[in-house]
Parts: structure tokens; sequence; C-alpha cells
């Protein structure tokens, strides 16, 4: 057989589909060349001229036949009518404006909201982490909460020890999350640039699969003492200072006046930085230096890879032995060290805490294309309904059962495919902004694209969607279809067969109820929102502005802040100004805190959180200063150590004192003893979700810190301040970058970034949900008007009053609304336990919150029912009677 | 017109429910007419075609003229042959079909395949007739 032919003859029949008219109008000629030429030959042969035309056409058959047959044999008989119920259907569509508009607009948003979520979810949950071998991957944390950096980061001697004691991994490497707080200046070949530096373990990229975009990555002895500077630089830095030239690996560039070699870049996406620090522009990587840190305790965080054919809880019981092994071979290491070695995978340590987020917006949004495709069921039943004449008609007039049933799905597939392309548009604009809005702190979301699989899903739920809000009605309007019947009762006023009724009295309380369920949900997350920017911090983030100062100078690092300090608070509109080294919200870390007592036995001791600041913190921060004194000048290098302290570690130092100020402490890292010299409020260092902890203060005159942040309290705008802030500095620091002026609200409202997203978009699906619930009950009810009105025109002339009429029709109204209202309240307290868990301050079965939103479910549902049952109360009898 | 009478042709058999005298042509068969036609006669259209394969026939065959028309779409969209539309003899617009390289390779091989098939079958049939 010849395939090529094969391969052109159905090419030309799917071709001849979409040129049925010129082809048919090309066929057309050729019979009348056909005819006359019999018909001449004919008349040639002695027959009359009538005569003869007869006979020919008597030769080539019925002319119908024969076109018939010519279609069928040149082009796709199934495909040219799918074709012409498609433009059937188009016409349809363009007739009834109205209608079409609204589906499509229904549709678009609850197939753009899912693609989205779906992306969303498949991004950050789904789909394997974007590295090599992601499966294999795993994260080793110390003891500690995770709340807390210093808990759960490792120690660079557990970290060796690991690697060599354990026998089920590959490799595990380092990188320093402290790192992160500390920024450089870059300077040279334009403006000082503020940038952001995390220190990785030389393998750690090699481990993760990550390869250089130019250059190398970087080389043990790259990490090993005294070695040369050298660093990775992100795309993105290469691309904005350095102008993408890729002659600049070996080049050196300065930063904090140091020459420092520039030995890769990397590509374009920082898979590591999108995954472990999500909203976060690391601008350079540097080496993890293992003597650097030797004796700093915990800064490291372990991420390793599974030999093959390992299973999780083997590496488990793996790691447990090797530390206890560490904690043979090194008696040294003091029993205060409770170090462990936990692991899970890093995508559950990564993604875990949005699995049930995620998940809930994911069951949302499905809820929400739920309602559409009930809300367009019901819309095209309604439609149905009233063309179930011209149905009966083409029913009668030959057309099989399946073949209306087909023109019915093909109408629904067309609305629906349009409507899934509007909503492919909308969810890239949706994705657009998710992506590029990166103070969301969710991991990967700057990775998120309209993927294959995404509209993979979108095709999916396209087909599902139009076969559910297709079928039903096909299925049902062509049911039983008897001619006779339908044309004496389309248009009169029987409203509908029983059955009709019941599917779409169905469709409005499953919407009802869904849209319950959601409004519940929503209101339940505002109020945890609510609930959050309610929480008193222990300090006041408004009108805080954090102002990022690192130190390059030689000399006095204290002199230099003082001097900073002093010129800063000469500025008029400042009304306060502290340094810390350890932003509030940003940053944390820990030491440990211990009583001094003679009996050992009494001596107790915690982890807390230690902040190095400057006199005068507390007033910027709007902190209380519950007992004692704040730090002053006096409090010098030369002079005994002082430590303020908070009422939460006051409280587990010595729980039954009042005034802890005067006693004395030791401190991790630190030989001299400590008097406690203040108490002040708790602070929230980690956000407004998490309960304080202990907080130390030290004195920036007593102890080096290296990154400074200065808090300035002041009502002047951002701008304002930094242009002001670079007057006051410029004899001080003429290359200070002032790059990162922030105020403190932002960092506040970035730790809710995930929530306030959370709950905007269940509180958007909800009023969705609301809105359509109450467009399917308006729609059913102005249909069941639109079918009484003779009954109705009857009763006015009989009498009835207005309001009567009214009541009549807002009755079942209602009674779908409560049947979908109680629905709904079930649904939701069913859900409870997996919505618990995302509300703060709040309980699932909180009884305002379920009164609010179902008062404005039933309000906005009563004045769908409301309009059409006023419209018939005004209907004029004479008008209504004559109707037909 | 005339009565037909009845001949031996292997390209048709008789057809029950219709006009028993003339032969109905086998499927398939018709394609291998049109191309064989045009290969004899060149260039030609629809009604010239129809009225050779009637001739040649002598009237025997059952030929419904429509046919000829799904034959040569058929046959055009594999590109066995062309068409373009021309002048008639009787100065008339005539679509005109003409063979392509390809369909003179295909009317070779096919007439060759029908050549042998209706050896072997007018083999079998004598032998039936043997036995009985």
């Amino acid at each position: 057989m010849n395939v090529s032919a094969v391969i052109d003859r159905w090419l030309a029949r799917v071709r001849a589909v979409f040129t049925k008219r010129a082809l048919d109008a090309d066929f057309a000629d050729e019979l009348a060349h056909h005819l006359e030429s019999q018909t001449e030959e004919n008349i040639r042969l002695g027959m009359t001229p009538a005569e003869a035309r007869r006979q020919a056409q008597l030769s080539i058959g019925g002319s119908e036949q024969l076109r018939e047959l010519h279609r069928e044999t040149r082009s796709l008989p199934w495909l040219e009518q799918s074709w012409q119920d498609l433009r059937y259907a188009v016409r349809m569509f363009r007739r009834e404006r109205g209608f079409t508009v609204t589906a499509l607009l229904i549709l678009a948003v609850g197939i753009g909201l899912n693609t989205t979520v779906f992306s969303l979810v498949n991004t950050v949950l789904l789909r394997p982490l974007p590295f090599a071998e992601a499966d294999r991957l795993v994260w080793i944390t110390n003891a500690g909460s995770k709340q807390e950096l210093s808990g759960i980061t490792s120690q660079i001697d557990t970290w060796e020890g690991l690697q060599a004691t354990n026998r089920t991994l590959e490799q595990i490497e380092a990188y320093n999350p402290f790192s992160i707080r500390q920024t450089y200046r870059l300077t040279g070949g334009g403006d000082p640039l503020t940038i952001v530096s995390v220190e990785v373990s030389p393998g750690l990229f090699g481990l993760l699969g990550i390869s250089p975009g130019h250059g190398r990555l970087f080389l043990p002895e790259d990490a090993a003492k005294n070695a040369p500077l050298r660093i990775i630089i992100s795309n993105e830095l290469w691309r904005r200072r350095f102008g993408a030239d890729p002659n600049i690996i070996g080049r050196s560039v300065q930063i904090n006046g140091d020459p420092v070699e520039v030995v890769g870049v990397l590509p374009p996406t920082d898979a590591f930085a999108s995954v472990f620090f999500p909203a976060v522009r690391v601008d350079i990587y540097s080496p993890l230096q293992n003597e650097q840190y030797r004796l700093s305790g915990n800064v490291a965080y372990l991420i390793a890879r599974m030999k093959t054919q390992v299973a999780l809880p083997i590496v488990a019981t793996d790691l447990k032995l090797a530390i206890a092994q560490i904690k043979q071979n090194h008696p040294e290491r003091p029993d205060s060290d409770r170090y462990e070695a936990n692991v899970t995978t890093v995508h559950e340590w990564v993604a875990g805490s949005l699995k049930r987020p995620l998940l809930f917006l994911w069951v949302a949004t499905g809820l929400v294309l739920a309602i559409v495709g009930f809300n367009l069921g019901g819309l095209l039943l309604v439609r149905g309904l009233s063309r179930r004449k011209e149905l009966a008609l083409r029913c009668a007039l030959g057309a099989a059962r399946g073949r209306v049933v087909r023109q019915l799905l093909m109408e629904c597939l067309t609305l629906v495919a349009a409507g899934s392309v509007l909503g492919v548009l909308l969810a890239w604009g949706f994705i657009q902004f998710l992506s590029i809005h990166t103070s969301v702190e969710i991991p990967l979301l700057q990775t998120l694209r309209l993927d294959a699989a995404a509209l993979d899903f979108t095709v999916l739920l396209c087909a599902v969607t139009a076969v559910l809000c297709g079928a039903a009605p096909a299925w049902k309007l062509t049911r039983g279809m008897d001619l006779q019947k339908s044309l004496n009762e389309a248009g009169r006023s029987s409203a509908g067969g029983g059955s009709q009724s019941l599917t779409r009295n169905t469709l409005v309380i499953l919407e009802v109820a869904l849209a319950c369920g959601l409004a519940i949900s929503a209101g339940l997350m505002v109020r945890s929102l609510l609930n959050l920017l309610k929480t008193d911090l222990g300090f006041q983030p408004s009108d805080l502005i954090a102002v990022r100062i690192d130190p390059t100078v030689q000399g006095s690092q204290t002199k230099y802040l003082e001097t900073v300090l002093d010129r800063v608070r000469a500025v008029p509109g400042i009304e306060f100004a502290g340094m810390t080294d350890c932003l509030p919200v940003e940053r944390d870390r820990g030491w440990g805190i211990w009583t001094i007592n003679d009996n050992p036995k009494e001596q107790r001791g915690n982890g807390a959180h230690v902040r190095v600041i400057s006199p005068g913190f507390f007033a910027a921060m709007g902190t209380t200063l519950f007992a004692g004194r704040d730090f002053t000048q006096m409090d010098g290098p030369d002079k005994p150590r002082v430590v303020i302290i908070n009422r939460t570690l006051a409280k587990w130092l010595w729980p039954s004192e009042e005034n802890p100020v005067g006693h004395q402490v030791g401190l991790s890292f630190q030989d001299k003893l400590f008097t406690v010299i203040g108490v002040v409020g708790d602070v929230r260092h980690s956000g407004p979700e998490i309960p304080s902890g202990g907080e130390m203060y030290l004195s920036m005159q007593q102890e080096l810190s290296y990154s400074w942040d200065m808090l300035v309290r002041t009502r002047l705008p951002v701008a304002t301040l930094t242009a002001d802030l670079r007057n006051a500095l410029h004899d001080v620091d003429a290359t200070l970058p002032l790059m990162k002026v922030r105020p403190m609200q932002t960092l506040v409202d970035r730790t809710l970034s995930s929530r306030r997203l959370l709950a905007s978009l269940i509180g958007g699906f909800s009023a969705i949900a609301i809105g359509l619930a109450a467009l399917g009950l308006y729609g059913v009810i102005s249909y069941m008007v639109s079918q009484q009105t003779k009954e109705i025109g009857i009763r006015l002339a009989m009498g009835a009053s207005p309001a009567t009429v009214q009541w009549r029709i807002v009755q079942p109204t209602m009674r779908l609304a409560l049947g979908g209202l109680i629905l709904g309240v079930g649904g939701t307290i069913a859900a409870g336990r997996l919505l618990q868990s995302l509300l703060y301050g709040i309980s699932a079965d909180d009884g305002i919150t379920y009164v609010v939103a179902l008062g404005t479910v039933l309000a906005c549902t009563v004045v769908a029912g409301y309009i059409p049952a006023r419209r018939a109360s005004r209907i004029d009898p004479m008008v209504a009677l004559r109707t037909e | 017109m005339d009565k037909p009478q009845e001949i031996d042709f292997p390209l048709a058999y008789p057809q029950e429910n219709m006009t028993k005298e003339k032969l109905d042509l086998l499927p398939g068969s018709l394609d291998l007419l049109v191309l064989q036609t045009l290969a004899t006669m060149g260039p030609m259209h629809g009604y010239g075609i129809a009225r050779r394969i009637e001739e040649v026939g002598a009237d025997a065959l059952l030929l419904n003229q429509g046919t000829i028309y799904a034959a040569l779409v058929r046959l055009q969209q594999s590109k066995w042959i062309e068409a373009e539309w021309g002048t008639s003899d009787n100065n008339r617009k005539a679509k005109y079909y003409q063979l392509t390289a390809r369909g003179r390779r295909r009317l070779a091989s096919e007439a060759d395949n029908w050549q042998r098939v209706s050896n072997v079958v007018a083999r079998i049939l004598r032998a039936k007739d043997a036995t009985a």
C-alpha cells in the first residue's frame, strides 16, 4: 500500500471539512457540465430536448444523493458534523450574548483559579525539588525547636564526626544560615552596593546537582584555612553589576575593601536560594571555612545524600549510632552540649509546613470550580428548557437522539473550551503576579511557571467540566422527547418536568452549601489574620525604620557606631535611634545562659536569644523596661560585664523572684560573669505567630558583632529619611550604601505574607462562591416566575396583594437557601480539624464567625430571590393573562 | 436502450436486488478503470471518462455515472490524478483529469495485482466445476 497516498488522502479529507462550500460549488459545476454534455449527446441521438435532459438526469442519478456521496468520499462526515455543530454553537452563543458572557466569565474564573493553584501545589508539593535525584536528599537537624536557628543547626565538629562515622550517607554538605544576616559592600565600577552572601561548603552545589553557568564551583582548597577569598556570584548580580561579562571569571572585585576572586557564576535560576531562601535575593556565595567556625557553636545546616537503596528510618538509626560514637570519641565536649542528628527529607523540611495550607487551598479552588460547574449546568438546563420546542422539532424532522445530544454536548464543550482559554490567560496573569511578588515567603515561588503539567491539568478540568455540565442537561432534555407533548407544552405555563426542577433545585442547594463552607472558612482565616495583626509584638513596628549599617572602617567599631548614632540623633524629625546586631523578625541566634549558685544542683540554665545593642535601643523600639536600667556610655569594655534580660528569661532563671536585677549569670563563649542590670518586656523576635522565648541583650561596647541595623523612630518617609541620613553621615562614611532602609512594619508583614495570601485568596473565593450561588438561585427563581406568569396574573386579577405574590416566590427561595446552609454548616463542621490547624487565636467552631458568614450568604440569596419576586408582583394582570 | 446481453466479464458479479441483467462493478475496480482510461486517453473530463468506460464495457456494466465522481475525488485526494479546469470540445467549462507519475505507478501495480487475483479466482471456479 502506498503510505504517502494514504496520508495525502487523509489530509485532503480533513482539509475538505473546512472548505465545504468551495468544494460543493466546484462539484456543482462539474455535474452541470456532465448533464449538459449528456443532454447534447441524447439530442444528437434523436431525443426531444426535454426527453434528452430527463434521460441525462436519470443516467447520472439523483443530484442530492450524488452530492452526498461526493461529500462522504471527499471528507470526514463525523468531523464535518462536529464542525457544523461547532459553528452552530458559536452562532447560538453570539446571539445569546448575555448568557455567553456570563458563562465565559464564570468559567474563566473557575478554571483560572484552579490552574494557578494547581501550578502552586505542583511546584511546591508534588514535583520533586529542583535538585539532582532529590528523593535521596535528606536534612539533618539538631535537638532544638524549629523556631530557634541556634537550636537546630549543628557544630562543625558534629558535621565532621557524622561524615566519618555514618554508614548510610554518601556525602554530607553544609551551609551557614547565619551568614545571610551579614551584608557586605561591593565597591568599584559603580555606586557601592549592599550585597548578601551565604557560606556554603565546597561540595554543596555538587551534591545538589547545581552546575555553574560560567567558571567553576568551589573546590576543597577554597575552604582551607587562610585560603585566598573566592566567591561564586549570582546570575542576577552578574548581569546587573558586571554586564554579563564572561571574562569576570578569575577577576578580582572589591568587597568590604578587600580583593576577592570570582571563580564562578550561577545559572539564571538560583535553585539553592529559591528553595532555602525564598523572598531573599542572595548575591554571592563564599566557601564555608570550617576552622573559622569550629569554636562558634551551632552554625551549620546539614544536607546529605542517602546511599541508594537505603530508607529514611535506617538512616535515622544509623545517625543515632553515629552520634553515640562521636560522644564516646569526644569526651571533652561538655554534657550541656546536647547534640543530636535527626533526619528528614529535604522536601519535608522545606515544604512540610505548607502541606496543609496548600491542600486546603486546593480543596477550596476545587469547590469554586464545582460551584462554577453547578451554575453552568443550571444555566444550560434553564436555557435548554426554553429550547425544548426547537429540539423537539429537530427530533421530529429526523435527527437521531444521539445527534441532538452530541449537538448539545458540543455547545457545552465549545463554551467550556473558550472559558478555559480565558482561564489560562487569567492563570498566566496570577502566576506572573505571584512569582514576581517575591515578598511572599513560599519556597520555589520564584520558579513558578505556567508549565505543560498545568496545561494538561487544565485540559483535564475542561473535559471533566464540559461533560459534567453538558451531559446531564443534554440527557434530561432529550429524554422522552415527544414532539406532540413538547410542542404543546413548550412556552406554556407548565414549570418544566418534575425531575428537571428537582435537578435544578439540587444544583442550587449544593451551590449554596459550598458557598457557605467557603464563607465560614474565609471568616475564620480573616479573623486569624486580624488576631495576629493585633498581637503585641513587644515593640512598636509603625514609624520604626531599620537602616543597615555595616562598618568597614578600620579602627574602633564602637567609636564608629557611636559617631553614626550621634549624627543621626541630631537629624530633625528623628525621635530615637539605637543599634542592634540582630533585627527582630529577621534574625535570630541563641546562646546558653545560667545562674551562678554555690550549689551546682540549684543552678538553672537555658538557651536564649542574644542580641548586642547600643544604649537607646529600647527607646527606639518602644520596648518597656520593667526593672533596672538601660545600658549607658559607662558600660565600657573595661567595666564589669552587664546583661539585660526579658521577663520570660527572668521567670525561667529565678522563678520565685520579682526582681532579678543584681544577680550574676554565666554565658556561652564568655569567660567573665555578667550582672543582670535590667528586665525588659518580651519581644516576638520570630514574628507575631511565635511566642517569645528567653531573650538577653549585651552592650555593643562590651561585645563585638559584625553586622548592624540602626533602628530609627521617625515619621519621615523612607526616601526623605535616606536623603537626610546620607547628608548627615557623608563625612563619617562616604561609601555607606544606605540601600537597606526598611520600615519594620514591612518586615513584620512579610512574616504574615503566606497567611495574608491564603486569607485573601480564600476571601476572594468565598466572594466568588456567594456571587455564583446567588446568580444560580436568581436564575432558577427567574425561570420559575417566567413559567408562572399566567398564574401570577390570575392571582393578581383575583385581588391578591403584591406582598402575597412576592411571598409565594420568596418562600421557595428561602427553602432552597436554608437547605444549602444546613448542608454547608454540616460540611464545615466535619472539616473543622483541617481548618483548626490553619487558624490562630480562634476556634474552628467560632459561633460569631458562623453567624456572620451564614447571615451574609442568606442575605445574598434572599436578594437574589427577591428581585424576580418583585418583578413578578408588578406584572399587569391583563398582560400576564395574554402571554402565551 | 438496447437489451443488454450476458457476458462473462471478470470485473463484475451479478447483483441480486437490482437490474439482474446488468453487471455491478466489484468494489475498487472502478478506480482501476478510471486510471486505465486516463492512461490510454490522456486528460479527460468526468463525462468523457464515464462515456468511455460505458463504451468499452459495451454497456454491459451497470455503471452509475455518479459514482465516477466519487472515484475521481478519491483518486485526486490520493494524488494519483490531478485536475484542472479547462474548456471542452463543445466549448464548455470542464474539469480535466490527468494521470500523475504516482498514478501511473499505481495503475501498473494495481492492474498486475488484479490480473493475478482474477486468474486465481478463475482457476478455483473452474476446479469447482470439474468436481461437481
